[in-house]
């Protein structure tokens, strides 16, 4: 059976739905004539509720998650280095003030050189420092972009 | 200024230093990205927009342009090649293309396609230089109602033609609204949904957005296999040269699918994409050897090639002409624009010459160079792909993270872009289509402007705005869109029906 995601993320725009509209009731909503704040939004709102309210009670019958309405997601060791791949991203964004761009740079691209299939270590860390280095000169020096440095330099 | 006068001055401003650098550059990047799976033109003009922001409007746009049209250039390589296209709108050039090299006629598909490319390619710049001042004069009759149903309407065309589901690309629509309402309300200047995030203020950009959906998605997807090198087809330059018959076999496909392409190009919908495909069926139904097709018919990689070329074409009239993009690539250079102060729309010709003109000479510039550049250099484009993956993706990661950080020096982007990955990954999987989204997300602030003042103007009686003449008609093309496929497959039923 392929992995139910349409279930799942039909659900989540259904839920963002009534949040948004949630927040849209705080907002004036004005007259016809004179259309306030909230209009754009409620109408906007209430399609997307309308929409993923269908699409999540069709996925719930089983309609649209057929084989040629999703790609089949990755399973086992796939599965997992998507994951890994996705978590690398998330610290990036976590870890990115803190530790500044250099090091989370070169261990973002230490961890993608390793998760897609580069063996050797050595290579892996010749390679994450020069791209860290190479682009933090690139970005900071010549575009003048001020790229955060983190403890250990500032 | 008539069009020779202004394609005249056009050449002035596009030949100038900068501009015909940024040329160069955005065609180059363009055939790359072109060639490069896991980065298309649309995550590679968001990766480039922050760094126009020290350039003029002018420059700015010839080079995003040039990767738009460059991308359709480098796309078709790696299709000949390896079979695998680099871009969605050269899927059906590896049909026939592939087929060409197996049978060792690679460089002859190849010279085909950039010649095809050339071809259409101009012939739409032609047709865009007539027909986008003529539309421009008729949308100066445009009040906001007109606007907002052609924002309208050309949001409902683009899903409803995309193919896939309708249900989930009206989704996209109303997903990327919310996220265009995000910020300050356009007239009054009240924050929404700002999540009591000050940066969220000025709205959610579309740089991380769609750099986000098109590049990080992207990456993930890919991370799903480890794949070795591919083996590349070795083509020699003298191999370059097509054969007599063979060139006359395929200049009329390049002369029709140009013709194809741009009219599909004026369309709102994924306009390169469909436009591959008809001129393919085209090719196929009028040639007197059908059965070639699909075993290396050189019609069938002349005619897509032309297509999704001229359509890139026709995508920039309504553009330059109305200010309303209607194809994602066009609604990032609508981003552009807006970003460097720009107000698009209708008197965009008439006040700021040197943008439209520019940008429609460099566009006769760059498709000389991309011709010039793709026939000696396919080689060393295509030994792109001999990097290997690792190195590839992590570099388009590390450019798309810093790429968005640079827009505002901001975190908040950088989790934006990284969230929109994650999102991407999903849709793309589950077959959501991300055009409508895009576009969806760029036309929405306009879409409510031109609602509240269509309002304000008629008084709070919607009646009167949707009975305009030409917003009517718009609404009416709209509904004959969504509905007609259910009436025709209602009507087959009853027939059917009738037979039994």
């Amino acid at each position: 059976m392929p992995f139910r995601a349409l279930p799942i993320v039909s659900l989540c725009f259904l839920l963002l739905g009534i949040a948004y509209l949630a927040d849209t009731s705080k907002l004036p909503l004005g007259s016809a004539a004179k259309p306030g704040a909230g209009l754009f939004p409620l109408l906007v709102g209430t399609s997307l509720l309308g929409l993923s309210l269908i699409l999540f009670i069709r996925s719930l019958q089983g309609k649209g998650i057929l084989e040629k309405d999703q790609e089949p997601f990755p399973e086992g060791r796939d599965r997992r280095r998507v994951l890994a791949v996705a978590v690398t991203l998330a610290l990036f964004g976590l870890l990115l003030n803190p530790l500044g761009y250099g090091l989370c740079s070169a261990a973002l691209m230490a961890a993608i050189l390793r998760l897609l299939g580069l063996r050797s270590w050595g290579r892996i860390v010749l390679i994450s420092f020069v791209t860290a280095a190479l682009s933090f000169c690139l970005f900071d020096f010549l575009l003048g972009v001020p790229l955060p440095k983190g403890v250990f330099l500032s | 200024m008539d069009s020779l006068q202004g394609l005249a001055y056009g050449f002035g401003v596009a030949l100038s230093g900068p501009n015909l650098l940024a040329c160069l550059f955005g065609v180059l990047v363009g055939t790359v990205v072109g060639v490069l799976p896991g980065i298309g033109p649309i995550g590679a003009m968001a990766l480039l927009i922050p760094s126009t922001f020290s350039l003029g409007p002018t420059t700015a746009l010839i080079m995003l342009a040039g990767i738009y049209y460059g991308s359709m250039y480098g796309g078709s390589t790696t299709s000949i090649l390896i079979n695998v296209p680099g871009e969605a709108a050269s899927v059906v050039t590896a049909i026939d293309g592939y087929q060409m090299a197996r049978k060792g006629r690679a460089g002859a598909a190849l010279a085909v396609s950039a010649m095809g490319s050339f071809v259409a390619g101009s012939l739409g710049i032609v047709a865009l230089m007539f027909f986008a001042p003529l539309l421009a004069e008729l949308a100066l009759e445009f009040g906001p109602p007109e606007y907002f149903a052609l924002t309208l309407v050309g949001l409902i065309f683009l899903s409803g033609l995309g193919g896939g589901s309708k249900l989930k690309s009206f989704l996209m629509v109303a997903f990327g609204l919310l996220l265009g309402t995000v910020g300050m309300e356009p007239i009054s200047g009240l924050p929404r949904f700002t999540l009591g995030q000050l940066s969220l203020a000025q709205g959610v950009e579309l740089v991380p957005v769609a750099m986000g959906l098109y590049g990080i998605g992207e990456v993930l997807i890919i991370a799903e296999r480890i794949t070795g090198i591919p083996d590349l087809v070795k083509v020699k330059l003298r191999e370059l040269f097509p054969t007599a018959a063979e060139w006359k076999k395929a200049f009329p496909p390049m002369l029709r699918g140009g013709g194809i392409g741009f009219f599909i190009g004026l369309i709102p919908g994924p306009a390169a994409i469909l436009s591959t495909f008809a001129a393919y069926s085209l090719e196929k139904r009028i040639s007197k050897h059908p059965e070639e097709f699909g075993k290396g018919a050189i019609e069938g990689v002349a005619g897509p090639e032309a297509a999704n070329n001229s359509a890139t074409a026709g995508a920039m009239v309504p553009l330059l002409a109305l200010g309303v993009p209607f194809a994602p690539a066009t609604a990032l250079l609508l981003g552009a624009l807006i970003i460097h102060g720009v107000q698009p729309g209708p008197l965009l010709m008439t006040q700021q010459p040197d943008i439209f003109w520019g940008v429609v000479a460099s566009m006769y510039i760059g498709n000389l160079v991309l011709l010039i550049l793709n026939l000696p250099l396919v080689g060393v484009f295509a030994s792109i792909l001999r990097l290997p993956q690792y190195l590839l993706m992590g570099l388009i990661l590390l450019l798309c993270l810093v790429g968005t950080y640079s827009v505002n020096n901001s975190l908040l982007d950088i989790y934006l872009l990284i969230g929109m990955g994650g999102v991407g990954y999903f849709l793309r999987k589950l077959k959501f289509d991300m055009a409508p989204l895009i576009l969806a997300l760029v036309l929405g602030p306009m879409m409510e402007k031109t609602l509240s003042q269509s309002l304000f103007m008629a008084r709070g009686d919607v009646g009167s705005i949707i009975l305009r003449p030409i917003s009517l008609a718009l609404y009416s093309v709209a509904v004959a869109v969504i509905f007609l496929p259910y009436l025709y497959r209602l009507a087959a039923k009853k027939s059917n029906g009738r037979r039994k």
